[in-house]
């Protein structure tokens, strides 16, 4: 028996836990690139269903109409629109949120219309009893012309029912809810005679949305069809009223709500979450506990990874036959795979806390009480989620930003949200800031290395404020703003959801910026064992002649012309050539090194060190930080990694625009190379001025 | 010489993949949204 693909949407509300039902239904069988959160494109999922069906699931961006007011919710109806998508729906979901029924009903209504098969599911079902409601499931599932599936996506309840509706689609039945002529009578009765083919209510969809259907253009329509903007605009109101009136009538007998039974606490909590003292004190100290207890809880899994791949490096060395690629094995590819696999701990820490946290419902609540501060410095409340979001890389945060309606602010949040401390930035923060700040406790409880990365991550998102506060008075957009944000209830995380989350990041990182680093790790060996001329060629007589007089042991003279060859090949030379840019900053040429591989991609430079310190290393240090701890200034005689040059450098990466993915998404984002080329000069300037200032004060 | 060419073949690798990350457009994938890597972290 052959297998039956299908295409099923799933459609609704933000926060309705539509994504819960997709991991339901999907598992880890997921195409994900999106950040924590929010849908900001489609997802796409697979799942086996009963009679050899297998279904592709498609997780597209919460929206609350079709009648869309951001590009997200434009994804939506231009799929629904668009029978020849290869992705066009066999049967669409439409998940609801038993508390929000009558809201979440209306985009209902609206697919119902479409004649796409239905049907609905109401999410939450373990809520009912807390909240006092109670639900006549036959007598919605007649008044709403569908089935209904009652499930519980935190605790699995109703999926396989969902799954056995969602094989029998065929059978459900295709009428609308709504008869879209009573909009407007005459003006769809006109509609139907010209377009005797068509539905009637895609063409009111094609009419008053930017999109174009099957072969027929809107502008045509709309020509043929003349109605003035207000006029249309009146009449989308009009179907609106029409769409609740009829929800409300469905409701009054399918629905009922008794207070007196609910044991809701929601009401309590939210008084003091979004307190305007006890919400900023409650936001900061959660804030404070997670970066205390990534710093704490990873250093052993840290430590072991670490000296695992030193371990590894040394038998290599030791044990493989001696020539080019063992070098390359131990000094190149696994100092390479290492600077990526011991940074998993730390990533995947910060996604369990981020992904608890809005698990719970929490992250709506610091969203709305952003919103006033952002106000005053040119941003929407709703650019926290980006910018909360580029904790783990901006690319997918800047695609966030497309829920921002309002085309100012939406681009000073593109512009500011790579200040953002992502996950990319993680690895140079830890390093440095384990080799420069002392492993104290502040007040007998505070860990100093963990509040200084707090501090780093409090930096990246002040300076974004701070720069969008610049952007607001300087750019000469006009526009005007609201601001509405969805407040789901308070909700125990569901360890499935966090897990995939967790799953999802760390793999993200480990897969995509894994094989920039050690492909950037190969290179860098090469460059650095390879040099031109004859200063690399003939170090071994250069060092003699330079020592004739000087008696020297074997592990000094080897020494000696590991340090002449390292100096003299390609990278050295690159190196010195930016060394006087540099130096003002506290760098040597090494460093300078992993500021130019670094620029495509700020990951790299941990392992760009790691990498080059194995080539010029000769007091057979192992591990990556006890390589860097050991490093010499051969001028000053100091340690290259003081307190100055940490701090130096820390400032650098946290404002230095070194991701070129981001200037990219930057481009395609506001379509000009203008802004790209901004975020460029105005990051770099400021990593170069404050980094210099740091150095020179701190020295 | 066996290691030689091991070596320099994983160099050559490792500058391709570069290369079609940075430098390669694609026709297929739009963006981040349908695909796992980003191109970053």
């Amino acid at each position: 028996m052959s297998v039956q693909n299908i295409n099923v949407a799933l459609i609704g509300n933000p926060n309705t836990g539509k994504t819960s039902v997709f991991n339901q239904l999907t598992g880890l069988n997921q195409q994900v690139g999106n950040y924590p959160g929010i849908t900001v494109e489609k997802k796409m999922g697979f799942c086996k269903l009963p009679n050899n069906v297998k279904a592709n699931i498609l997780d597209l961006p919460g929206t609350y109409s079709l009648n869309a007011s951001s590009m997200d919710e434009s994804v939506v109806i231009e799929l629904l629109l668009n029978k020849n998508d290869k992705l066009y729906p066999d049967v669409a979901v439409v998940v609801t949120d038993v508390e929000n029924l009558k809201r979440n009903l209306l985009i209902y209504t609206q697919i119902k219309d479409l004649e796409i098969p239905t049907i609905l599911v109401i999410n939450m079902s373990d809520q009912m009893e807390r909240k006092g409601i109670s639900l006549d499931i036959p007598y919605l599932e007649e008044k709403l012309k569908t089935k209904i599936a009652l499930v519980s996506s935190r605790k699995g309840l109703g999926i396989n029912a969902l799954k056995e509706l969602i094989v029998s689609y065929k059978t459900l039945p295709n009428e609308p809810c709504l008869n879209a002529s009573v909009i407007d009578p005459e003006y769809f009765e006109k509609l139907k005679h010209a377009f005797p083919n068509q539905l009637i209510y895609k063409l009111w969809l094609v009419i008053t949305q930017d999109v174009n259907f099957s072969n027929l253009d809107r502008n045509e329509i709309r020509n043929t069809f003349t109605k003035s903007n207000s006029e249309l605009k009146r009449l989308q109101q009009k179907e609106t009223i029409k769409r609740y009136q009829f929800i409300n009538d469905v409701l009054k007998e399918g629905l009922k709500v008794d207070a007196s039974m609910a044991k809701d606490v929601r009401a309590k909590l939210d008084r003091v979450l979004t307190h305007k003292i006890w919400g900023y004190a409650i936001f900061f100290a959660i804030l404070f506990l997670i970066f205390q207890s990534i710093f704490s809880w990873s250093a052993i899994p840290m430590d072991f990874i670490d000296s695992t791949f030193a371990s590894l490096s040394s038998w290599a060395a030791e044990e493989l036959p001696s020539g080019i690629l063992t070098d390359l094995l131990s000094q190149g590819i696994i100092p390479g795979i290492g600077g990526v696999i011991i940074f998993i701990p730390q990533i995947a820490f910060l996604f369990l806390f981020i992904s608890i946290l809005e698990e719970s419902g929490y992250m709506s609540r610091v969203v709305f009480l952003m919103d006033k501060i952002m106000r005053r410095f040119g941003l929407s409340g709703k650019s926290v989620v980006p910018l909360i979001s580029g904790t783990a890389c901006a690319i997918p945060a800047i695609m966030a930003t497309r829920n921002i309606e309002n085309w100012k602010e939406r681009l000073i949040t593109i512009l500011v949200t790579p200040f953002t401390t992502c996950s990319a930035r993680l690895p140079v923060y830890a390093i440095i800031i384990s080799l420069v700040v002392p492993s104290q406790r502040v007040f007998g409880i505070l860990n100093l290395q963990g509040l200084t990365l707090m501090f780093l991550y409090v930096l990246g998102f002040a300076t974004a404020i701070l720069s969008a506060y610049i952007l607001n008075k300087v750019l000469k957009l006009q526009s005007k703003t609201y601001f509405v944000v969805e407040m789901p209830s308070y909700k125990l995380p569901l360890f499935k959801n966090v897990g995939i989350n967790v799953v999802e990041k760390t793999k993200a990182f480990v897969v995509g910026a894994g094989k920039i680093i050690l492909a950037i790790s190969i290179i860098l060996w090469f460059l650095a064992s390879y040099g031109p001329g004859k200063e690399f060629n003939e170090a071994e007589t250069i060092v003699k002649e330079r020592f004739a007089n000087t008696t020297l042991d074997e592990a000094q003279f080897e020494n000696e012309v590991a340090s002449q060859k390292l100096e003299n090949s390609y990278i050295g030379l690159m190196g010195r050539a930016i060394e006087p840019a540099i130096e003002p900053l506290g760098y040597d040429w090494k460093i300078g090194i992993a500021l130019i591989s670094s620029f495509a991609a700020r990951e790299v430079f941990v392992g760009t060190l790691a990498t080059i310190y194995s080539v010029g290393d000769t007091e057979n240090e192992t591990t990556i930080k006890s390589k860097m701890q050991a490093e010499i200034h051969p001028e000053t005689g100091e340690k290259v990694f003081n307190f100055a040059t940490g701090i130096s450098l820390l400032l650098f990466y946290a404002f230095a625009m070194q991701c070129a993915s981001t200037l990219a998404i930057t481009k395609k984002e506001t379509n000009s190379w203008k802004w790209p080329a901004m975020q460029l000069v105005f990051m770099s300037g400021l990593a170069y001025f404050s980094a210099l200032i740091a150095y020179q004060l701190l020295n | 010489m066996f290691q030689e060419i091991i070596a320099f073949a994983i160099l050559g690798f490792a500058v391709a993949f570069l290369i079609r990350k940075f430098f390669w457009k694609s026709k297929k994938k739009k963006d981040c949204g349908n695909g796992t890597d980003c191109g970053c972290s």
